[in-house]
């Protein structure tokens, strides 16, 4: 699996972050929807964003893609203000979005799909390798390149979501609900390829409604409410929280 | 699965040796339809005598650049403009400007009939030099005021470019149209007053009044001394320009930039998501159907057997509406589509303009007149176009062809591995 790229080097150093949100602040108009929550990522962590809807989960990623604008606060990735940036240099910069609802492209083959993702690096090579491993990965999309994304079955649409974001060769992977609206089958296959894309290397930011399935394969975890960060910590630690079991896990 | 399929679909991405026809297609094509636009420079005058049908054949090519630019921003960007007129305007103005200009520079006087003498071929001769400079003139300056209009308007999303290109090309005509100073004052007398007693600002913006009285106002503008616009774009200049733009959309919509666009047409967040920077797509895509209608209006105004008088009467909304017409029955995005789609309204506009002047409906009308009715056929015109879209929504909303490209089956992807 090569689907970290290669030649791009990250100037962080040991111990500090690869992504690192302070106070960052979010308005819909008149309405605050972040109000200053913090947080931060190391290179090769799974960390994922979980709370009610509402809460703020996909406003913060939307706001690292910069396709919403911040009110106050700052973002940091390896060392570059992501403020100062517009959409399509942070997709350059290495962060690669997975829009909530699976946002493909559904009057375009698979092939096509896949090919945007790679729109920034227009060397044929690495896209034919990239377009390899993504396919390794989900061997449906394999099976499927020529055909329209829209007939693709939900989970399916969701694994062209996510292979057309590897195909930028990132190094910072947002997910935005990758469970959602799919059977739980294909859930467990989507969950299964995020392990192995991080083993693989990558650095994914994952926010999800479905605790029990975030919680399962991050590290750490922030629990978001109204805007702000109710709790942080070890994934696991979160898991046995009393708290979180009542509100997200159903109870004991 | 079959693993060696897949083997096999991974490969193509890698090493797909392009057939000759793949390499060279474009080349061929550009020395196919030079070669027959040759051809036609010379057999045409003969082949057909009649001027009118010469003129229908010569409309159908400038309508089809119509439609293929227009085709761009409508069909491939997905955004909608209505005012392509105004673009057809500019080019048509100022190619008129250019050519009538170098002609006096070559000697001036009334081109030859196209007897194939020696004066004739001098002509097309000097066709070579003026006929470029005028074309592109005028698609430069309507891509020029195509950056202008939507810089600001493509920003926005929903229906901001329609209301802000109809205004602008109704304004163009108006300012045109209307502009009529009694005296027989130059441009360059009024840039002369520039920085006298009257200061700047003021003598500027009478330069621009005495610019615009001096095209005409309402009766059009005709050429530098009323004799009308030399109309050096023969066959071969606008059978080459037609096949050329042809080649050139057709290119575009199967590029890496067509699928962006595509894509950008589909969901514009995930388009984002992926790098495509919205506003620069549409404008770039908006530019390029601007200076694509320039280019027909240029070719509009000094094409042979055409009118050698340009007239604002000529880019009303209805030239706009005809243009919409064409993208949308032969099918938003097409390239076939837009062709046939030219050739429709072409051929229908005249077909009615045919039956109007035969003499059972002139007495008709007359007869009609004189118990106060009028008759217009041209009315019908619109009936039938409106009659067509609605047929044309209730059956088939995506047009005759949609997106799809008829008679190329084996291109109707984008090429696999197009580098974006």
């Amino acid at each position: 699996m090569r689907i970290a790229h290669p030649t791009r080097a990250l100037r962080t150093k040991t111990g500090t972050p690869l992504l690192s949100i302070e106070g960052l602040e979010v308005h819909y108009g008149g309405i605050r929807a972040l109000k200053g929550i913090s947080l931060s990522i190391d290179q090769g962590e799974i960390v994922s964003v979980i709370g009610a809807n509402g809460a703020g989960k996909t406003t913060t990623l939307k706001t690292i893609s910069r396709l919403l604008p911040i009110t106050a606060g700052t973002i940091r990735y390896d060392d570059r203000d992501l403020g100062a940036m517009s959409t399509e240099e942070v997709v350059e910069a290495g962060i690669s979005l997975v829009p909530e609802g699976r946002a493909i492209f559904p009057n375009l083959t698979v092939r096509e799909n896949l090919e945007l993702g790679a729109f920034h690096h227009k060397h044929r090579q690495t896209m034919a390798e990239t377009m390899e491993d993504v396919t390794k990965l989900f061997p449906r999309l394999g099976e499927r390149l020529g055909q329209d994304g829209g007939t693709l079955s939900g989970g399916e649409q969701q694994m062209l979501a996510i292979g057309r974001a590897l195909m930028a060769r990132p190094s910072l992977l947002l997910l935005d609900e990758p469970s959602l609206g799919i059977a739980p089958k294909l859930a467990q296959q989507i969950f299964a390829a995020i392990r192995t894309i991080a083993e693989a290397g990558m650095t994914i930011l994952l926010v999800e409604q479905n605790t029990r399935l975030a919680l399962s394969v991050s590290r750490r975890a922030y629990v978001l409410r109204t805007g702000e960060v109710s709790l942080e910590g070890d994934a696991k630690d979160l898991a046995k929280n009393e708290e979180i079991q009542k509100a997200y896990l159903g109870g004991v | 699965m079959d693993s060696a399929k897949q083997a096999d679909e991974s490969k193509k991405g890698h090493e797909k040796p392009r057939s000759a026809k793949d390499r060279f297609g474009g080349a061929i094509f550009v020395v196919g339809s030079l070669l027959v636009a040759l051809v036609a420079e010379f057999l045409l005058p003969r082949l057909i005598e009649d001027s009118s049908v010469r003129n229908i054949l010569m409309t159908i090519c400038c309508n089809a650049v119509v439609a293929l630019s227009l085709n761009v921003i409508n069909g491939m960007a997905g955004q909608f403009s209505i005012g392509h007129a105004g673009f057809m305007a500019l080019g048509a103005y100022t190619a008129a400007l250019i050519v009538s200009a170098m002609h006096t520079s070559f000697g001036g006087g009334t081109l030859p009939p196209t007897s194939f003498d020696h004066d004739y071929l001098v002509a097309f001769g000097h066709s070579f030099a003026i006929v470029p400079v005028a074309l592109l003139a005028g698609a430069l300056v309507a891509a020029l005021f195509g950056l202008l209009v939507g810089l600001p308007s493509l920003r926005l999303r929903g229906d901001y470019l329609a209301i802000v290109t109809l205004g602008f090309a109704e304004i163009l005509r108006l300012s045109v149209a209307t502009t009529r100073l009694g005296n027989d004052e130059t441009v360059g007398e009024a840039v002369h007053a520039i920085g006298g007693p009257n200061g700047f600002f003021g003598p500027v913006f009478h330069v621009g009044s005495v610019f615009l009285s001096s095209l005409g106002g309402k009766k059009g503008y005709s050429g530098p001394d009323g004799a009308g616009v030399p109309l050096y774009a023969g066959p071969f200049w606008v059978i080459f320009i037609t096949a050329l733009v042809a080649l050139v959309a057709w290119r575009l919509k199967f590029s890496g930039w067509g699928r962006a666009l595509r894509a950008l047409r589909e969901d514009e967040i995930a388009s984002e998501a992926v790098g495509v920077d919205p506003t620069r797509y549409k404008v770039t895509s908006f530019v390029i159907s601007a200076f694509g209608g320039g280019l027909a209006g240029a070719l509009y105004a000094i094409m042979r057997d055409g009118n050698p008088v340009v007239q604002p009467d000529s880019f009303t909304f209805q030239t706009s509406f005809d243009a919409i017409t064409m993208v949308i029955i032969g099918g938003s995005g097409s390239v076939t589509g837009a062709i046939l789609g030219a050739v429709f309204v072409t051929v229908t506009v005249k077909l009615i303009e045919l039956v109007q002047h035969a003499d059972v409906v002139q007495n008709l009308s007359s007869s009609l007149e004189a118990h106060g009715f009028s008759l217009d056929l041209n009315a019908l015109r619109m009936m039938i176009y409106a009659g067509v879209i609605i047929a044309l929504m209730v059956l088939r909303p995506e047009g005759v062809f949609g997106e799809r490209e008829p008679f190329f089956k084996k291109r109707m992807r984008t090429r696999e591995g197009a580098p974006a």
